[in-house]
């Protein structure tokens, strides 16, 4: 069962925030940087964390998770092929995440820990605190985080959500870790009124689109047979022109390549971001390549967020931040092409 | 906790060369209790060369109880040919096993039929001599081997020695003969006029370039081979064989967990040709 939301002032909530820091080894909260671009860093010393903030960050919080690069193993000795993994015990809180990334946080702990895990993954989740900051206002006209079942309020995967209100912020606690930090402070809290809940549900309206309403498991049937109209398919494949802005900005992608950066006998292996777009993802040693098309790759990111992951999880895997659409420099929309595939005009 | 990614570091005890551009490497686990040497006849593994990374190979040799396993490589990338240039007692990384195995409990009491394509008999040997092992467990076996010139031929000793079971015929082409060959010349569609197994009961196993398979599958299925009774391991790119990476990934499966042996009629679902 949830536990009951309970009321902090915003002056409470940078105590919790002094506390929390004094917990961890970095803080990752959305700042302000250059041009004014919201984007997630490190903020436990420079105290220029965002309690609070319109919009969403640049790039998800994936970026802490599976970075760009990230180094996996010490090559102690190639000639040997002596490796041993790094390990990643830093304690970290994240901060102020948005429930779009939330969900996205959910879905890629799923898709790592699942079957065989993901050790490198794994050891970053554990020692990590997430918490959600609800969103009041929706943050890109093109975004549909509600018609995705991820916001403006998380319903799980955080260990504490924020939900500002006009006096404050309601909070509570969706994981153990969350339950004993909400017990630990408890002077901070008081009890949430009616009319607090009342403003949540009613600022939740606001997000609802009209007639919207995606059978996303009729959508992903959809996809599996063959039934969207090649027209469709055609028209991503000659407006994408391989920038990997989608892949690079999408908080579930989750693709990768491995390479080793040799200086002597000792070296790293590391892993960077990969991506379905690209014409070289799936060639092989001697040049072949088994689906040489281009629209057939970037189909496959469509494929994978709203087919695969809808059969695998029982929802998609595409969380609604519009990211990928506000990048795109071909103008290609994920939300279009659901809006058509599921014969919404 | 064990960490997936972590090769477990084996010695090439033995090096043959098999053709022009392909070695087989016997491979010995510095662990004898090592869990690569758990795996079944089909599945492959990652190995791994510092500096170089990791790459899918398949096993190319029955298990068996003596704590060793091949691999046949073809030098084509810079991975293959920074192995071929290792000597014996070298050391390289391995893990695994992963993906499926052929499908072992159906073939039970069955005719089998094989068609390779050059290094593409690797995969299928540790099968085949599984069988041999159990000879009695099977029907009649076929193997068609094709190869561009009798110097590209695997295991030539070996697949002389197949000849030798009962009830089993090895049919051998090439398509560039030299003055030593005697046999036939051609692709491997020109040798099945003289398979007698019955196509409505047998398995088919294929595994070679995908132009082979491609032309092979149309040839058999007008033969009365059933799409579910063939069986193609398919090759792809692969960075972690865990469905991680996502490089393999083919239309909601990935070759890696889901393959790298599906049957014809999961490859039609996938849309693969081959």
């Amino acid at each position: 069962m949830r536990m009951k939301r309970l009321f902090i002032t915003k002056e409470n909530l940078e105590i919790l925030v002094k506390h929390l820091k004094k917990s961890c080894d970095e803080f990752i909260a959305p700042k302000k940087e250059h041009l004014d671009d919201i984007i997630f860093g490190d903020a436990k010393n420079d105290g220029k964390e965002l309690l609070d903030y319109e919009g969403n960050s640049v790039i998800s919080p994936r970026a802490f998770l599976l970075p760009q690069t990230e180094e996996l193993f010490e090559i102690k000795s190639a000639r040997n092929n002596r490796f041993v993994p790094i390990e990643d015990k830093k304690r970290r809180v994240f901060y102020g995440v948005r429930p779009c990334d939330i969900k996205a946080v959910g879905l890629m702990k799923s898709f790592f820990l699942d079957e065989f895990v993901d050790e490198f993954y794994q050891q970053k989740l554990e020692n990590s605190i997430f918490i959600a900051l609800a969103c009041g206002k929706r943050c890109l006209s093109k975004s549909f985080c509600h018609t995705m079942g991820a916001g403006p309020v998380a319903s799980d995967n955080f260990d504490l959500q924020l939900i500002p209100i006009s006096r404050g912020y309601l909070m509570e606690a969706g994981s153990e870790k969350g339950k004993s930090i909400l017990k630990k402070n408890k002077k901070l809290f008081a009890k949430a009124n009616l009319k607090d809940e009342k403003e949540i549900k009613d600022r939740s309206r606001h997000f609802i689109e009209k007639d919207k309403e995606v059978n996303f498991r009729k959508l992903a049937k959809l996809i599996k047979e063959d039934k969207v109209r090649q027209e469709a398919w055609d028209d991503i494949g000659l407006r994408c022109v391989i920038c990997s802005g989608c892949i690079t900005l999408c908080p579930t992608c989750s693709c990768f390549s491995v390479m080793d950066r040799l200086n002597g006998d000792k070296g790293i292996r590391m892993r960077y971001c990969d991506g379905c777009p690209y014409a070289g993802f799936t060639k092989m040693a001697g040049g072949n390549i088994p689906q040489p098309q281009h629209k057939d790759h970037i189909r496959r990111f469509f494929e994978h967020k709203l087919n695969v992951d809808v059969e695998r999880y029982q929802t998609p895997s595409c969380v609604g931040c519009s990211r990928c659409i506000q990048t795109c420099p071909g103008n290609i929309s994920i939300r279009k092409f659901i809006d058509e595939v599921a014969g919404i005009k | 906790m064990k960490n997936e990614y972590l090769p477990v570091r084996v010695v090439i005890e033995k090096i043959i060369v098999e053709s022009t551009d392909a070695k087989t490497f016997v491979l010995r686990p510095e662990d004898k209790t090592s869990g690569i040497l758990k795996y079944k006849p089909g599945q492959f593994m990652m190995l791994s060369l510092a500096g170089y990374g990791e790459a899918p190979f398949t096993f190319a040799s029955s298990p068996n109880k003596d704590g060793r396993f091949q691999i046949s490589v073809r030098r084509v990338g810079s991975l293959t040919d920074a192995l071929h240039k290792l000597g014996e007692k070298d050391i390289v990384g391995v893990r695994g096993p992963y993906g499926n195995t052929f499908p072992l409990e159906k073939i039970k009491g069955k005719d089998l039929f094989f068609i390779a394509g050059g290094c593409g008999i690797a995969p299928l040997r540790p099968l085949i001599q599984y069988l041999f092992k159990n000879r009695k467990n099977y029907g009649r076996i076929e193997i068609i081997y094709g190869c561009r010139a009798p110097k590209d031929i695997f295991y030539k000793e070996e697949i002389k020695s197949w000849q030798d079971n009962l009830n089993t015929n090895v049919h051998l082409t090439v398509d560039e003969p030299d003055e030593s060959w005697g046999g036939t010349c051609g692709v491997v569609c020109v040798l099945l006029p003289k398979i007698k197994v019955n196509p409505e009961t047998s398995l088919v196993f294929l595994c070679g370039p995908a132009v082979m398979i491609k032309f092979a599958i149309g040839d058999i299925l007008k033969l009365g081979f059933r799409e579910k009774n063939i069986y193609v391991s398919l090759e792809r790119y692969m960075k972690c064989g865990i469905g991680k990476c996502g490089h393999c990934y083919v239309k909601g499966k990935y070759v890696c967990l889901d393959g790298p042996n599906f049957s014809y009629t999961q490859m039609k679902e996938l849309g693969i040709d081959s």
